[in-house]
């Protein structure tokens, strides 16, 4: 996938709204393989919605997303199944990770899927990120920032023309997310994929092409 | 997989799992002895000899005084045949077509002993015997009389001729490999032919040829007879309906042999069989909707970790096989212990029945357990699909 093309988008529930002032929202843009994108805002403007709806995970929204030529509301269920392990991939917010599953777990359980990585450069990844200790520890038992780092592994086990990031340093440190952003970026370079990052404040410092504000 | 089962296995309830298999097992058991009892015993009520169908009783008219000096008449007249076709309790009712010519018929041993005798041909219509259409049929280009004999002909033979003559006693199918010579004649016109035994009724008094030989050999050597038939057969929907007993009063009539009794005793055994299938459906209908519950339960407990995994890029059917492994799975355990317990009780009461009736034949177990395997794929079908939809459900976020 080369582009993702959003046209007027905009979610149901900021329908009838007409104190908008938005980059994203009934705009038109287009998100171009290989570049970096900041996507700012406060809380409360559809940061996350914006992810939800590029996974397919909501439709509540008017105007069209086009996945190159296919608009996001044509794809089937095998269809989007197959762009969140071949296109698209996403650090959530809310993280989505398995409690009862041990760190590495987490990341073997999406990398079982793809088959993109050995176990051994998961174990690097983990080392670079600071987390090579807690690997087989229980993910109920770290902190937020290092569940956050197992999550943003577990982002980076798949083919992907586009890395959707959502707040993804939030609960870290500047030289914990300065790791986090290097290892990231080697991947993503060596894949030649996008990154949107979104942030309310606190942002991974990446050469951004673009920053929109939401 | 290995992870997602043992992310999924979570909350699954043993008790709720051990409670399913142990309803499940008790219905399934109860369905298939059942149907398995009754195949072993049906034969024991006389019913069955694979020649002529168990729902069909032979009719006559009972023979008076002034039969005996033939002044009587004991044949049945079409109208008296059509008021019993338009009975409520009759599907269908046809003459015995008797041979209007005399019959002989020897056979010869090695060492040239031979014997004969004279007999008569009777016939029905191909539909009230169960003897296959290759076997059962007469071509008057390759003529072979098929013939199907009464079954105590062949003890009279074996336990009275033959032992007292000292000649070898004969089974069931190597009488179906003698030549018989069938002189068949009637005034100056008569035929020889081959005859071979395919069957022996112990439901039928008579010597029996298919109607297609009948026709023809009436036809060729008694043109001009058309005799009323004497005897008839009757195809009845419930042996058991007091309509019939009440009827065949009034008219007169009787039936050969305890037909009706039998016919009664194994209607019963069928509605009890019925009846008993019955429960034990019901219980596994209930032992089901137990583990649909207990899925749905276990699914929903989980939803937010099938969820995760379908944003992960898990497929809805990966998300739900391990649940459909366990439900399909617990159905295949239920089906194997349910057709091994069947074994052992039949082996079981088969011993005391054998000991009861030593003439029994044994009866295959294929029917019984193909039964089951089609409840087991009918309900593991149901099984894939609920869980697939519950699985849909939370994809398009109605969970």
């Amino acid at each position: 996938m080369q582009t993702i093309t959003l046209h007027h988008l905009l979610p149901a529930v900021f329908a009838g709204r007409t104190d908008l002032q938005s980059e994203l929202w009934e705009q038109d843009l287009v998100l171009e393989r290989g570049r970096l994108y900041l996507v700012e805002a406060q809380s409360g403007k559809g940061k996350s919605s914006f992810c939800s709806y590029l996974m397919g995970y909501r439709q509540d929204y008017s105007g069209q997303i086009c996945f190159d030529s296919t608009d996001a509301r044509q794809l089937s269920v095998r269809e989007w199944s197959r762009l969140r392990t071949h296109s698209i991939s996403t650090l959530f917010q809310e993280l989505r990770l398995f409690p009862e599953l041990t760190a590495l777990e987490n990341v073997l359980i999406k990398n079982q899927l793809t088959r993109h990585k050995t176990v051994a450069q998961i174990c690097q990844w983990f080392e670079a990120m600071g987390i090579g200790d807690r690997i087989d520890t229980l993910v109920s038992r770290m902190s937020f920032g290092q569940q956050q780092r197992v999550a943003m592994i577990r982002a980076l086990v798949q083919p992907m023309d586009f890395l959707l990031l959502d707040e993804p340093v939030s609960h870290l440190d500047d030289e914990n997310a300065a790791a986090m952003a290097e290892t990231m970026m080697q991947e993503v370079r060596s894949q030649g994929a996008a990154v949107v990052v979104t942030s309310i404040g606190k942002h991974m410092k990446l050469p951004y092409n673009q920053t929109i504000r939401l | 997989m290995i992870l997602i089962c043992k992310l999924l296995r979570r909350h699954v309830s043993v008790l709720q799992l051990a409670g399913f298999l142990l309803a499940n097992l008790l219905g399934m058991l109860i369905v298939l002895l059942s149907i398995q009892f009754y195949q072993d015993v049906r034969p024991l009520f006389g019913q069955e000899d694979g020649i002529i169908k168990p729902d069909y009783m032979i009719v006559n008219k009972q023979v008076g005084a002034l039969d005996a000096l033939g002044l009587g008449n004991s044949t049945f007249t079409d109208a008296e045949i059509q008021d019993l076709r338009q009975q409520p309790f009759c599907k269908r009712a046809d003459g015995f077509v008797s041979s209007q010519y005399k019959v002989s018929c020897s056979l010869g041993f090695e060492g040239g002993m031979s014997m004969g005798t004279a007999l008569f041909f009777e016939s029905v219509p191909s539909e009230y015997v169960d003897v296959s259409r290759e076997e059962w049929r007469f071509d008057a280009g390759n003529p072979v009389i098929p013939i199907i004999l009464p079954r105590n002909y062949l003890s009279v033979y074996n336990f009275g001729f033959a032992s007292s003559q000292s000649l070898p006693k004969i089974t069931e199918s190597m009488a179906g490999m003698i030549d018989l010579n069938v002189r068949m004649s009637a005034g100056a016109r008569s035929q020889t032919m081959r005859a071979r035994v395919v069957g022996f009724s112990s439901r039928i008094n008579t010597i029996l040829v298919p109607e297609s030989f009948m026709k023809w050999s009436n036809a060729l050597l008694a043109p001009d007879v058309h005799p009323q038939p004497s005897r008839l057969i009757v195809e009845v929907g419930n042996p058991a309906d007091d309509a019939i007993v009440t009827y065949l009063e009034n008219h007169h009539y009787e039936l050969e042999q305890d037909t009706l009794d039998s016919g009664r005793i194994t209607y019963f055994l069928k509605v009890l069989t019925a009846l008993v299938v019955g429960v034990g459906l019901l219980i596994s209908a209930l032992s089901f909707y137990i583990l649909m519950l207990s899925i749905y339960l276990l699914v929903q407990k989980n939803t937010e970790k099938l969820r995760n995994l379908l944003l992960l890029g898990y497929t809805p059917w990966q998300v739900g096989a391990p649940y459909q492994c366990l439900a399909v799975g617990a159905n295949a355990l239920v089906l194997a212990l349910a057709v091994g317990l069947v074994w052992l009780v039949r082996h079981h009461y088969m011993e005391m029945l054998w000991n009861m009736f030593p003439q029994m034949e044994e009866v295959s177990m294929w029917p019984t357990f193909f039964v089951g395997l089609a409840l087991f794929l009918l309900v593991a079908l149901v099984d894939v699909v609920a869980v697939h939809r519950k699985v849909m459900a939370i994809w398009y976020r109605k969970e």
